[in-house]
């Protein structure tokens, strides 16, 4: 009896400390959406997401996010264009080609990248990338490819330990079979092994996207921040989420809310990709 | 691996070789910002006629969409130093030996013509109180305008009583408001900190609304001691006394390798509206 009131008593302390990270999750949620609504409700729904305009401090102020929509999947979409095929052949690399002492090299070199604060990122983008950049191909050298070749940099670890991982749990018969066909190594892991972890890659990919979309500091430091639609690859642009980071800090009233509104977008664009994670992650597993 | 550390440090030897060209005027000028809400952008919009304001109360910011927004004094700072055909502007309190400050209509950027009036992109920090003072103010603008004071002020801003005594108040006690200008704000706030340390009696608060206010609300009484970041209009300095605590300067700055060392204030409005695209059409 005594010890069914202990197991159920340890089982509900459990259970309160499992449940943190829901209620975590859900309060902010109910604080977004508490506070982005009704800005969005004032400003109007079309004019907030698809005005083109961004002057918050003119009276009467404008509000208008689509700049920072494209800006953000510009980006992104930059990020995954150097990123992947980086990623992808490095964890192929790794899980099949690379002797173990090499690997012991590589290995680690990916985990510090991984580890490595975004301000540091920051710091050499702004240091190293800007003025390559700058004279390489000309402009002010912030600009939408600036901040797509750091935040490719940034992803790579995430790309190349979901790949690798994905990799690695193909059955070593798929390969076998190959070779026992007549394929070279080289084929037999380009044409057997890699299609049979697409899925695999594909999430991590995907998990890639969300960490793109959700930088913050080194993007800032490297995108030249104009709140206006992207004009070219080599000119500036300002994402969702420095949007709301550099002008938090002064904002007030219909100002600030509009800003926490531009986080409840983020907030959307994250939820869409998590979905679309555990959508390919289901497929892989079938 | 030593091979390919050394190949990129040769690269990059090369592409820094590369900048060592000269100056070129055709260049577009990389225009600078700070963001939206920050008191130095509101200082500069002011002084070069950048804010457009209707009679209907209507305000636009008039910078030109194309200019970096940089959210900080040091990554504009950088970003110039770096960048030969840029051009942004920070308080003076930030200057550093690394950019060149530029000579606005002929005048330079420098404390003493500040103080002196010469370089006009300048503003005034005044605290303005209503007729009859309670002792408490009194002491704190005392305070404020003592040695401990404006060396406080001078940290960032420039002070107009250097050689001012040590502050020396019999510490009277009571409750002060303190409110306006969101520019003078974090200046009082540091001013207010050493205050209740120099004052243990003194219980002072601060908040932040804007210099209109911090007039019309010490008119009303709601406020002992107002903040202005402007120079005060004639109806208003007849009901109000008012005293300058700091200057806040604003200083243009571009990269030391840029020749351009003076502007006139209307090149500048022209380079910061987008009308002036290239270095060529403000060097003459």
């Amino acid at each position: 009896m005594k010890t069914a009131t202990r197991e159920k008593l340890v089982s509900a302390v459990f259970l309160a400390v499992a449940l943190t990270s829901v209620a975590a999750v859900a309060l902010i949620c109910v604080f977004l959406f508490a506070s982005g609504i009704p800005a969005v409700g004032e400003i109007g729904v079309f004019r907030f997401l698809l005005g083109r305009e961004w002057s918050p401090t003119d009276v009467p102020p404008v509000f208008g996010i689509l700049p920072m929509i494209l800006g953000s999947l510009y980006v992104t979409a930059g990020a995954i264009l150097f990123g992947v095929p980086v990623g992808v052949l490095t964890s192929v690399f790794m899980a099949r080609m690379c002797r173990p002492r090499l690997y012991r090299v590589i290995k680690p070199a990916l985990d510090l990248l991984a580890g490595i604060p975004s301000i540091v990122y920051g710091f050499f983008g702004l240091m190293v990338l800007v003025p390559l950049t700058r004279e390489i191909f000309g402009g002010t050298g912030k600009s939408i490819f600036t901040a797509s070749l750091l935040l490719g940099i940034m992803i790579l670890p995430t790309i190349i330990g979901v790949s690798e991982s994905a990799l690695r749990s193909v059955p070593q018969s798929y390969y076998e079979g190959a070779l026992a066909l007549g394929a070279s190594h080289t084929r037999a892991v380009y044409f057997t092994v890699l299609p049979a972890a697409k899925s695999g890659i594909f999430a991590g990919v995907i998990l890639g996207i969300g960490r793109a979309i959700g930088e913050t500091m080194a993007v800032i430091m490297v995108a030249g921040n104009q709140a206006r639609a992207p004009t070219g690859v080599f000119k500036g642009v300002r994402t969702l989420t420095a949007n709301i980071v550099m002008e938090m800090g002064y904002s007030e009233g219909l100002h600030r809310e509009a800003l926490i509104a531009t986080g409840v977008v983020l907030f959307v664009f994250i939820l869409i990709i998590n979905v679309s994670f555990s959508l390919v992650k289901r497929r892989s597993k079938q | 691996m030593r091979r390919v550390f050394a190949f990129c440090f040769i690269l990059l030897l090369v592409l820094s070789g590369c900048s060592g060209r000269g100056f070129d005027v055709s260049r577009e000028i990389d225009v600078i910002t700070r963001e939206e809400g920050s008191g130095t952008r509101g200082a500069f919009v002011e002084l070069f006629g950048l804010l457009q304001k209707g009679e209907d109360g209507t305000r636009t910011d008039l910078v030109t969409k194309e200019a970096g927004v940089e959210n900080n004094t040091n990554t504009i700072l950088t970003t110039v130093r770096g960048d030969e055909s840029a051009i942004g502007y920070i308080s003076m309190g930030a200057l550093d030996g690394k950019v060149k400050a530029l000579a606005i209509d002929g005048v330079a950027a420098t404390t003493e013509n500040v103080v002196s009036g010469d370089y006009t992109v300048s503003r005034p920090f005044i605290v303005v109180t209503a007729a009859n003072p309670s002792a408490l103010a009194e002491d704190f603008i005392a305070f404020i305008l003592s040695r401990d004071g404006q060396a406080i002020a001078a940290k960032s801003y420039i002070a107009v009583a250097p050689q001012a005594p040590p502050y020396s108040g019999d510490a009277p006690a009571g409750k002060l408001v303190v409110g306006g200008s969101s520019s003078v704000s974090p200046l009082m706030e540091k001013l207010i900190e050493a205050y209740e340390a120099a004052n243990p009696n003194a219980n002072v608060q601060l908040q932040t609304t804007d210099s209109t206010m911090g007039v019309s609300k010490t008119i009303e009484g709601a406020y002992d001691v107002g903040m202005v970041s402007r120079d005060l209009k004639l109806t208003e300095s007849g009901v109000l006394t008012d005293t300058v605590i700091a200057l806040d300067g604003i200083a243009l700055i571009v990269s030391p390798e840029n020749p351009v060392s003076e502007l006139t204030r209307e090149d500048i409005r022209r380079i910061y509206t987008g009308e002036a695209a290239t270095w060529a059409e403000v060097t003459r």
